[in-house]
């Protein structure tokens, strides 16, 4: 491990309690475990936003601050996940003391590796704070005994902490530590057994006011969480939408344009609202962000130097799913309104006297002004 | 009363209508509620005690309702009556026709003047403390593009939506022709229009799942402010179905707006900040009509099937009265937290 100041800027570190970790899978983890746990059940959400919507929702109690976090980061109005979200005069300022500081952040960094490796069941972590999954709320149990010593294979790994917009998260190991950059590519979806069932019906829990701007997508940018929260279509010709929201939004629809940079692989999320391609539910779910991240791999089968770009993960089909979906419009007449059609029934034809008598007033009184207009009558 | 599903959240007032509902509103003095509905009513309630206070019986369907002041209100039927309800005497009378069925009506405080929309593409101007009979009464007839289908007022400006995506904006004080006549930005039929409280703007939905949020500012830096936004649409089956959007309430405090939608869902977003605040629990059926009361502590959810897809087996129409959180409606800027010193 280099003990060059160079190497502690790339450290990654928690907005909240700026604590450092040696990777960014790891300072999830305990940004789930710390700050966005709920206080009441404990589970752990994806996000701030998430964990307070939950609290709200689950518990009617109302959260205003993040959880152990200073006394100035306590804000929950600002997303984070993991490295993303912070602002950047916070980031500007971590780093320029970083310097400073940097022979003594780099002696507390060395953690002596131990067990680590039993640690962790490729499971936790990646355990991805869904209320709903039922599979994952045990793995992220388990896993987490982390606390920020984790050693996690290095060099190779020093990914640029803000460099990369996507985080994968693998529940299961066998996957080999993916090249720091470039992960564009990577679908995530841990195919395997996550299935978290989410199907539209459950929706209604997890809608969260969409103040979670999950931060994995691909036009986050590290700062201001400025993006509209729900899909915003500017009237001035506003490009394609630009947020892949709606996928936390319930009744928003997905974002059918297509994602920005990244690919394909957003429209999977964007999918993801809907039960259909079942394994991606799981992942874009609200406040989630998540979506093409890759695990830095700090399970047992994946300790040392990478291997190289991770087997690409068969999720393709949906990934390569034309970017609208087909819209089904409820009410498609537009020559008439709902209420003029539900008139013409039968059952609210208007029979009495009045209107029918006022109808043929009006008849008559046309007919006597287009006379008088002729010419035909004397007055 | 309640369907076998849990119970939407809200009380559900007793004795609705028989029929379909097509508009709610809450009195600016009172919790008292007026509800207009296609069994030919209207109906008064006081939605705090839970009970109905009036009813009064019109030729056909009331398509509109509104308050003039706690003790009397306006309707708007399909018999072609403007009707006049006085609450007290549980007496109504005619103030005036159109040629069609009357879809709108609004009470402005500003003109003192009533203001109709109706299918017979004309709006009318009613002086309501004449005695009834038409002549006496009508202020002014102005055409319109098309068949007016929502109207909104604020202040001294009055918005017009049509059939055709057709938008007049017009100032009361000088009715005979619009300030200013545009086109809806939504490229599908006008569902609902409703001002901002705060005068600057407008918010008009469509049957096409979305909501435009427009500006009276013709100016450039004004009309940038302006977008629209997906919502009530849901996704299976690998395509999204899109519902319309029906109902629009402004929360008279904060600013923010609730939407309801066939899909039974109602919303609360935050305009400004372009984010949704709030979700509740699906109603049992669509959403016909939203009204806030006057502190804006409560809602009045009318769950009742719009017809949108046609004659067919519906949830009974119901009416929901549930009281507001204020972290439901509350907008909840961005803050951008400084590092410390």
């Amino acid at each position: 491990m280099g003990k060059k100041k160079k190497r502690t800027s790339s450290k990654v570190w928690c907005y909240y309690c700026d604590r450092e970790f040696e990777d960014e899978k790891i300072l999830v983890q305990h940004q789930k475990a710390k700050h966005f746990k709920c206080h009441v059940c404990h589970k752990k959400l994806s996000t701030a936003g998430g964990m307070i919507i939950h609290v709200l929702q689950v518990h009617k109690e109302s959260v205003t601050k993040v959880p152990n976090a200073k006394p100035s980061r306590e804000s929950t109005d600002i997303e984070i996940y993991g490295m993303q979200g912070i602002p950047p005069d916070v980031l500007a300022a971590h780093y320029g003391e970083e310097e400073d500081d940097a022979p003594s952040k780099v002696a507390k960094v060395d953690i002596p590796s131990t067990s680590l490796g039993g640690v962790v069941p490729g499971s936790s972590g990646i355990g991805y704070p869904q209320p709903t999954l039922s599979t994952m709320q045990p793995m992220g149990g388990v896993g987490y005994s982390y606390n920020s010593a984790v050693p996690v294979p290095p060099a190779a790994w020093a990914v640029p902490p803000r460099s990369h917009p996507w985080y994968q998260q693998y529940p299961a190991v066998s996957f080999p530590p993916p090249p720091p950059l470039g992960y564009a590519q990577q679908p995530l979806f841990p195919v395997q057994n996550m299935r978290p069932p989410l199907p539209s019906t459950t929706s209604p829990a997890l809608q969260q006011p969409s103040q979670i701007n999950p931060p994995g997508l691909p036009i986050f940018n590290p700062a201001p969480v400025s993006q509209p929260l729900f899909p915003v279509v500017g009237s001035n010709n506003m490009a394609t939408q630009s947020s892949p929201f709606s996928a936390p939004t319930l009744s928003t629809s997905i974002l059918s344009s297509s994602p920005t940079e990244v690919k394909g692989s957003i429209d999977a999320h964007s999918g993801a609202n809907t039960s259909v391609t079942g394994n991606y539910q799981a992942l874009s779910i609200p406040g989630g962000p998540l979506i093409n991240s890759h695990s830095y791999a700090s399970g047992p089968n994946t300790g040392g130097p990478s291997i190289g770009p991770p087997p690409v993960i068969a999720n393709k089909a949906t990934a390569t799913e034309p970017a609208t979906n087909e819209v089904y419009l409820v009410w498609d007449d537009e020559a008439m309104s709902m209420e003029e059609r539900r008139m013409s029934l039968m059952k609210y034809q208007v029979h009495d006297e009045t209107s029918q008598m006022s109808s043929i007033d009006a008849a008559i009184d046309k007919r006597i002004l287009e006379s008088r207009l002729a010419g035909r009558m004397a007055f | 009363m309640t369907s076998v599903q849990p119970p939407a959240p809200g009380r559900e007032l007793s004795n609705p209508p028989s029929d379909g509902i097509s508009n709610l509103r809450f009195s600016n003095h009172s919790d008292h509620l007026l509800v207009s509905s296609w069994d030919k009513s209207v109906r008064l309630y006081d939605a705090s005690a839970n009970a109905l206070r009036g009813e009064f019986l019109h030729g056909g369907p009331v398509l509109d309702c509104c308050f003039h002041d706690d003790s009397s209100g306006f309707s708007a039927s399909a018999d072609h009556t403007v009707r006049r309800l006085v609450f007290s005497y549980n007496k109504e009378d005619i103030l005036g026709r159109h040629d069609a069925p009357v879809r709108c009506v609004e009470y402005s405080y500003a003109a003192g003047q009533l203001i109709t929309g109706s299918w017979d593409k004309t709006l009318k101007c009613w002086d309501p403390r004449g005695a009834s009979g038409q002549d006496r009464t009508l202020v002014g007839t102005y055409p319109q593009p098309e068949r007016v289908y929502s109207l909104s007022l604020v202040g001294n400006r009055l918005v017009v939506a049509t059939a055709g995506r057709h938008v007049n904006v017009y100032d009361l004080r000088n009715m005979s022709q619009p300030e200013q006549r545009r086109e809806s930005s939504l490229k599908y039929q006008t569902r609902c229009v409703r001002c901002y409280p705060n005068g600057t703007g407008y918010a008009l939905s469509s049957v096409e799942g979305r909501v435009a949020m427009e500006f009276f500012d013709l100016s450039e830096a004004s009309q940038a402010k302006k977008y629209a936004f997906k919502c009530h649409r849901k996704s299976e089956a690998g395509r999204d179905i899109v519902y319309p959007v029906n109902a629009i309430a402004f929360h008279p405090v904060y600013g923010t707006f609730a939407t309801g939608g066939c899909d039974g869902f109602v919303n609360v977003w935050d305009g400004n900040n372009k984010k949704r605040l709030y979700q509740y629990s699906k109603y049992p059926t669509s959403i016909a009509a939203l009204s806030f009361s006057r502190d804006g502590r409560l809602l009045a959810v009318a769950s009742s099937y719009t017809y949108e897809e046609g004659d067919k087996a519906h949830e009974p129409d119901a009416i929901y009265v549930r009281s507001v959180n204020e972290i439901e409606v509350k907008p909840k800027p961005k803050v951008y937290p400084n590092p410390p010193a």
